[in-house]
């Protein structure tokens, strides 16, 4: 078993060696390609960052002022679920203090000034409100109404800050995701292409091998082996790239002033590491495929 | 079941086997006959009459469209794709091109049959010397084939299907590219081998080899089995 390990390992090694142009070629290009992914990721975290507070249709936040007695919190509580024709009273949800503190860590996570200002006791808790009606003055009319409660803070509409920001995700995801499935089906084709080179060029010591006994996997695994490698290398190369991005994006973003909003745009390194992960699993299964399937079919060279 | 019967007498049996390229051009054509262990047989005839096609009938590179392969009491035709490299390990191959790895060295290319079918190092180690002194390149293991004539390019091909004591040794025209002297010296090597309970098989249309040797000969003419004689020559 020992002397299959060692020799296929031996064989993957030399034969990346050998065809290094090519090998290099699908490297980059699966690097590109799924730089592009984890791009995706992020554009695609930065965009849920700013949108979080509006998941679930929410369309108009009632902010309570931390403050605010439990008679003021209930009165508003009252309020709202007394208009079950205007309001889904199923999906009112109530954020406390805490959950509202959690949710703002998302929100500032690259304005560290307004994040600092904010703790527990000072934060507002929030009602998000999902309105049944499509009518903008409607809702504007209600906005208004709660405004004047005792007890509320402020309200926020979704359509004063959602919209653009959702149709600009929308097409912005559309874009990443298309372009890089895109790239990563070129890198597979590309890496698909090595190994079928590779076996050609290894056409005579394939034929020789098949007739003193080898398995086809025996003859296979190196070759796979390679690709999953050129698919690795690809994703390690791709991990790089977007942690220099990542970290050059955070530092322009700090540029802006606070309370724009672009501070939300901030992808922590928790989540990167997470999308990091993803890619390497991503690039060798990607090289594994690629290969296997040239490993498969052009045997018979 | 195997038996001994099946095993001794039959090493290599054809049962009216046909064997076509395209859909009605015949390679080989209602061939039949029994090879015991131990034989030494040649396959004669001029070029395209079948002989190559037999012999890759015989190692499972073919399948035919008619008839039954058995080899060693298997039928091979009804062998599974993952069973015909152990069919395979029990067969040596020599070819008329020597098919060496250009890029190893004499040692490693016998080695080769060995690695690839997960033999450990020390028995490599032990027996590629062995096999090597029995070709007479002992002296030789370290240099590529390029700087071997072509008579030891065919010994080295020799020592890589015989390392691993095949049942059967496979041999299509290896003197084929040989000058005559360098021819009788490969036979001579071929007949050694055959004394050890081998069982060779051997393609040829050179007249003076299977004179010279005087074993069985099938004749081939355009695929048919026209001739099977004992001790036979080729005219």
């Amino acid at each position: 078993m020992f002397a299959r390990i060692s020799y296929a390992l031996r064989e993957t090694i030399a034969s990346f060696r050998r065809n290094i142009t090519l090998s290099a070629a699908a490297v980059l290009t699966s690097a590109v390609s799924l730089l592009l992914v984890g791009t995706t990721f992020l554009i695609q975290r930065a965009f849920d960052n700013l949108l979080v507070q509006w998941r679930g249709d929410v369309g108009m936040i009632v902010f309570v002022r931390p403050d605010a007695s439990e008679e003021q919190l209930t009165f508003i509580r009252q309020t709202l679920e007394a208009q079950p024709n205007v309001i889904d009273v199923k999906k009112l949800d109530y954020l406390d203090r805490a959950a509202s503190f959690e949710e703002a860590k998302r929100v500032f996570a690259g304005d560290r000034t307004t994040l600092s200002l904010l703790t527990v006791e000072t934060i507002p808790s929030q009602f998000k409100v999902v309105p049944l009606t499509t009518d903008p003055a409607l809702v504007r009319g209600l906005a208004d109404q709660y405004r004047n409660l005792p007890g509320v803070q402020g309200v926020a509409l979704a359509e004063d800050e959602f919209d653009v920001i959702s149709t600009m995700s929308s097409f912005v995801r559309g874009v990443t995701i298309t372009m890089s499935l895109i790239l990563l089906g070129v890198a597979v084709t590309l890496i698909w292409n090595t190994i079928r080179t590779a076996m050609v060029a290894r056409r005579n010591e394939i034929e020789v091998m098949k007739l003193v006994g080898a398995t086809n996997w025996f003859i296979r695994v190196p070759f796979i082996l390679e690709g999953l490698t050129q698919g690795l290398f690809g994703a390690i190369v791709s991990c790089g790239g977007l942690w220099t991005l990542n970290q050059a994006w955070t530092s322009g973003v700090a540029g802006f002033k606070t309370g724009t909003g672009v501070s939300s745009l901030v992808v922590p390194g928790s989540y990167v590491s997470g999308v990091m992960i993803i890619l390497l699993v991503i690039g060798a299964l990607a090289g594994g495929i690629g290969s296997g399937i040239a490993a498969s079919k052009f045997l018979d060279v | 079941m195997i038996t001994l019967v099946d095993f001794y007498l039959r090493m290599i049996r054809f049962e009216n086997v046909t064997k076509l390229y395209g859909s009605d051009v015949a390679a080989v054509r209602e061939a039949s006959f029994d090879i015991p262990k131990g034989e030494f047989v040649f396959l004669v005839g001029p070029s395209g009459s079948g002989k190559s096609t037999l012999l890759r009938l015989m190692n499972r590179q073919e399948r035919p469209e008619r008839g039954t392969v058995w080899v060693a009491g298997a039928n091979i035709n009804e062998l599974a794709d993952s069973r015909v490299p152990y069919l395979r390990r029990g067969m040596g191959n020599v070819f008329q091109d020597y098919k060496l790895l250009m890029n190893k060295t004499v040692f490693e290319n016998v080695a080769f049959s060995l690695q690839v079918i997960g033999r450990p190092k020390h028995v490599i180690r032990q027996q590629v010397p062995q096999v090597l002194e029995l070709v007479g390149l002992a002296d030789k293991e370290d240099r590529f084939p390029s700087q071997l004539s072509g008579g030891e390019q065919q010994r080295v091909s020799i020592a890589r299907a015989f390392v691993n004591r095949p049942l059967i040794m496979l041999a299509d025209e290896p003197t084929g590219n040989l000058d005559p002297a360098t021819g009788e010296e490969i036979m001579s090597l071929l007949d050694s081998i055959n004394r050890t309970g081998t069982t060779v098989v051997m393609a040829t249309h050179d007249h003076r080899v299977v004179n010279a040797m005087r074993r069985r000969v099938i004749q081939l003419d355009r695929g048919l089995v026209v001739r099977d004689q004992e001790r036979g020559v080729y005219e």
